[in-house]
């Protein structure tokens, strides 16, 4: 589970991008996040992973505060959260299953893996995180020639060789067609349920959210415009969120 | 309709100022190549006649040096395996030094700014240093014969390589590298698992082209004292023995084309 509690965040320039933010996402659940450009969505996620240093408010992932966290401790800590992005951020030259299998890194210190080697235990897992994602038989094949919706299910399945408690996507089909998106999201949510995996997705394509989320959360110059079950989600709430944006 | 006129007019004006303005400068531009090329004639004390009235002593050479004396054919193996492996011993040594400096020398996965600024002088000073001044260096070090070649050409290759390997991890795609951070790999692990593989078959490609530059150069490196054939047809040149410089230079030929061939062959097979 993932809390989010009075999270803010201001930009060097000053800019508050993130202000007082509250969020939950329980194991099991899809959350989307929707919001317009510069709306602080992408900054969120980035809080959350503490690529970028909050000015104030809490992380709690289990029992770890992620926001008072520094160095090895942070990086232990954070290995419960895995993130995938708009583009999948494979090694292209490595096999679909070395890819897989480096999810696991974090939990494997030693002098073989330090040297460019990885598991036997880990690479024949990762077989079985490729099965989940539908991609068993490409396991071999170098990341570099797979499809824009091959290789983003490859870097879901990197993530589930992770073995995290949280996975926040950060536009994971932005780059994809409407097809190869849906995918993607039936998959999310797919995982979410049968790993028991807080999913928080941040989306463009409001669609999407209507289809596949079990909530949906608006944000709006960095502070919370709505968090609704998807039932609840009135077309209007969503369209504030844009109103401007045009312009 | 008179003051869009007078606009359009004054628009007209400001046009043909710029063309004129455009040509001026086209104009200056060729004067001043030409002037550089100019300068560049009278400094080097070039003199096309002396060429021309001087062609027959070329002519000469070329005619005493046919056919090339194959009888020594024997005793070329020996110094064209040393010039190779020179240039082999060069370029590994050069790998193996340029690898952590470039890394080092990389902004963006350096360790820090000191160590950036210490690996990108010690690169810029091995680069700066012709090859041949080293194996002057060298020879005053270690005596004649190849191993100071050797050294010559691994100080030099450093900072060739190290530019090249440091430009190459810079340019790199670094996603694949923030996403094995956030799965909670330690710096090292990031190192192996991310950027060597990304960067594994640039590197390999461009220490291939080192190698065949090396090459090259351990042949110019035999006239300084570093053995291998060069010094052997500087030592045939200097006795008059223009038959044997013939057979040196197509066992030079044959050896310059093999390493270039070989390299690109490899270099296409890593693309």
């Amino acid at each position: 589970m993932l809390r989010v509690r009075s999270l803010s965040m201001r930009y060097p320039n000053g800019k508050l991008a993130l202000s007082d933010f509250d969020l939950t996402v329980e194991a099991g659940e899809l959350v989307v996040v929707l919001g317009g450009n510069g709306s602080g969505k992408t900054t969120l996620l980035r809080c959350i992973t503490r690529t970028l240093r909050p000015i104030s408010g809490e992380i709690w992932l289990g029992e770890a505060n992620l926001a008072e966290l520094e160095g090895d401790r942070l990086r232990r800590a954070r290995m419960k959260l895995a993130l995938i992005s708009q583009h999948a951020s494979l090694v292209r030259r490595s096999s679909v299953a070395t890819n897989v299998a480096t999810g696991s890194l974090g939990r494997h210190f030693n002098l073989w893996t330090a040297l460019g080697g990885l598991p036997a235990s880990e690479l024949q897992a990762a077989q079985g995180y490729l099965d989940d994602v539908g991609l068993a038989d490409l396991a071999g094949q170098r990341a570099g020639t797979l499809s824009g919706g091959q290789a983003q299910r490859v870097a879901i399945a990197r993530a589930l060789a992770q073995r995290p408690d949280v996975l926040l996507a950060d536009e994971p089909v932005a780059s994809l067609d409407p097809e190869a998106a849906q995918e993607i999201m039936r998959l999310l949510r797919r995982l979410a349920q049968s790993e028991k995996l807080a999913v928080l997705a941040v989306l463009h394509q409001v669609e999407l959210a209507y289809t596949f989320a079990d909530r949906v959360i608006g944000i709006r110059d960095g502070r919370m415009a709505f968090d609704t079950p998807r039932a609840d989600l009135s077309r209007e709430a969503v369209q504030r969120l844009y109103v401007g944006e045009a312009a | 309709m008179t003051v869009q006129a007078a606009s359009l007019g004054a628009k007209s004006a400001w046009a043909d100022w710029g063309r004129a303005g455009a040509i001026a400068l086209r104009m200056a531009l060729i004067l001043g190549g030409i002037l550089i090329a100019i300068q560049a004639l009278i400094v080097v004390e070039a003199r096309p006649q002396d060429l021309i009235t001087g062609v027959h002593g070329m002519a000469d050479i070329i005619r005493r040096s046919w056919p090339p004396d194959f009888s020594k054919f024997d005793d070329t193996i020996w110094p064209a395996l040393q010039t190779v492996d020179v240039a082999l011993f060069g370029t590994v040594v050069g790998v193996i030094l340029a690898v952590p400096l470039a890394v080092l020398a990389a902004a963006n996965v350096t360790a820090n700014r000191v160590a950036y600024y210490i690996a990108r002088g010690i690169i810029g000073f091995t680069r700066a240093v012709p090859d041949l001044v080293w194996a002057l260096f060298f020879v005053t070090a270690v005596g004649l014969g190849p191993f100071p070649g050797g050294l010559a050409l691994g100080v030099h290759s450093v900072g060739m390589l190290g530019r090249l390997f440091a430009e190459t991890i810079e340019h790199m795609d670094m996603a694949p590298i923030h996403a094995l951070e956030l799965t909670g790999a330690r710096r090292i692990q990031v190192f192996t698992h991310g950027i060597v593989p990304t960067v594994l078959p640039s590197l390999l490609g461009i220490s291939l082209y080192r190698l065949d530059e090396n090459i090259r150069s351990s042949l110019v490196l035999g006239f300084v004292g570093a053995g291998g054939i060069g010094f052997k047809l500087l030592t045939a040149m200097n006795l008059f023995q223009y038959r044997e410089v013939s057979l040196l230079l197509i066992v030079v030929f044959v050896i310059v084309l093999s390493a270039e061939r070989i390299s690109a062959a490899l270099r296409n097979r890593l693309a």
